[in-house]
């Protein structure tokens, strides 16, 4: 099969805007330690951030521009800022996924020193192109040798995040992530449907668009019943 | 028959017997000296073309290459890896005939235009699957060396998206000239754990 074309879309996206560049440098003057994302000059504004239950807000921040550059919001809809991939991670890394929060803690850390190290400046704080870059470097784990403490090789980092953020942009929003359904819908996903009517599985007829929970199925409440959603916010009723 | 048409038919089959192998054979490459700004010759690549740096390509210079070039390519590998094949850290091609050489900083964008001067050319998949510029992440404790190679070829355009492999048999027979400058890089080992 034929490599298809890069897009957007593509693992770490590599768009290079100077509209970026930009922002980042006028989010280099304004940084007060704070947020710096939510500091940043942006063209759409960012959904509110929930109080955290397991990351830093530092962490958040780096995880949320992580994710943005991913699955960003580009022509094709919102990614995976608007689906708010980190408030899963954030619930997830508090709960069903406590076991690596201290990958987390290790990865980003190190993640930090490495764009301190390699490219002068906190990762927040560079451009969109070298963020890329660097990710690019993480992502191939060659960030791993200049010792700046990935725990393993800085491609299983990548990897994990990059796993939790797709889990986060299109998992069930149950767990948090895929607000408004924005990831079912960027992929064309119909949602939960318990019925398939014979017209569609011929395909004579576009499928049902389900924008529900499974969870609000009375079915998978059954199943769940003694257990709470991992990061759910609500109970399994 | 004669003698003399004897003659000219053995002259005429020799000739042809001659012809293929004479038409075939491509004259030796011209030998392209290849110079950069910042990397040196047998010299370690500074740090701000490795990914213990910003990671940017460098910049070339060439001389040398023959009136009949159209275009130039360059591949960057690593032969010291422990792999049967040398590590593919660049393969930019279709570089105008016209160019002097390559800017630094070449673009990650594979949407993004190229430098002026270089307007047309293309970056194949390396190693690291990407059509851009890696520069050395060695295993730590060995000094690699890496081979920037400047093919100047009598064609302009190839196709897009060859890896090195690929563009290496599509310029088979187009090479009319060649130069490589050699450097090396080294990482060192990470400090003992207490």
């Amino acid at each position: 099969m034929a490599d298809r074309a890069p897009s957007r879309r593509d693992l770490l996206k590599i768009a290079g805007s100077a509209a970026a560049a930009a922002a980042s440098a006028g989010a280099a003057s304004a940084e007060s330690g704070a947020s710096v994302v939510q500091q940043r000059a942006r063209t759409r504004p960012r959904p509110a951030r929930e109080p955290l239950k397991a990351l830093t807000a530092h962490e958040a921040d780096l995880l949320d521009r992580i994710a943005e550059l991913l699955i960003p919001s580009d022509e094709h809809g919102p990614g995976a800022t608007e689906a708010m991939a980190v408030r899963y991670l954030d619930r997830a890394l508090a709960g069903a996924l406590a076991a690596q929060r201290e990958a987390y803690t290790v990865g980003l850390a190190a993640l930090e020193r490495y764009a301190k190290q390699t490219r002068g400046a906190a990762f927040l704080l560079l451009t969109e192109s070298k963020q890329i870059s660097l990710l690019i470097d993480v992502e191939s784990g060659t960030a791993t040798g200049a010792n700046v403490g990935f725990a393993g090789s800085s491609a299983q980092f990548f990897a994990l995040v990059r796993g939790h953020v797709w889990q986060g942009t299109f998992g069930d929003p149950i767990y948090g992530g895929n607000a408004q359904f924005v990831g079912w819908d960027l992929v064309g996903y119909p949602g939960v449907r318990t019925v398939v009517t014979p017209a569609e599985q011929r395909l004579l007829s576009p499928a049902t668009v389900v924008r529900t929970s499974a969870y609000d199925n009375p079915m998978f409440n059954k199943a769940i019943a003694d257990v709470k959603p991992a990061g759910s916010d609500r109970d399994a009723d | 028959m004669n003698a003399t048409h004897l003659l000219s038919i053995l002259a005429l089959a020799a000739a042809a017997a001659v012809l293929p192998s004479s038409t075939s054979a491509q004259p030796a490459p011209t030998a392209l000296t290849v110079t950069s700004p910042t990397v040196t010759a047998g010299q370690p690549i500074p740090t701000q073309h490795s990914a213990d740096g910003e990671n940017t390509s460098p910049a070339f210079a060439w001389t040398g290459a023959p009136a009949t070039v159209k275009s130039f390519a360059l591949i960057c590998d690593d032969p010291d890896v422990p792999m049967p094949q040398p590590f593919v850290h660049w393969v930019i091609y279709n570089i105008p005939g016209a160019a002097k050489g390559l800017p630094a900083n070449i673009p990650i964008d594979p949407a993004a235009a190229m430098p002026a001067e270089i307007a047309g050319a293309v970056q194949g998949p390396s190693g690291f699957r990407r059509p851009i510029y890696r520069g050395p992440a060695p295993p730590p404790g060995k000094v690699h060396n890496y081979h920037f190679t400047v093919y100047a070829l009598d064609v302009a355009n190839l196709p897009a998206g060859l890896n090195k492999a690929q563009l290496v048999e599509a310029m088979a027979g187009h090479v009319v000239g060649q130069g490589e400058l050699v450097a090396t890089y080294e990482r060192k080992p990470p400090p003992p754990q207490r």
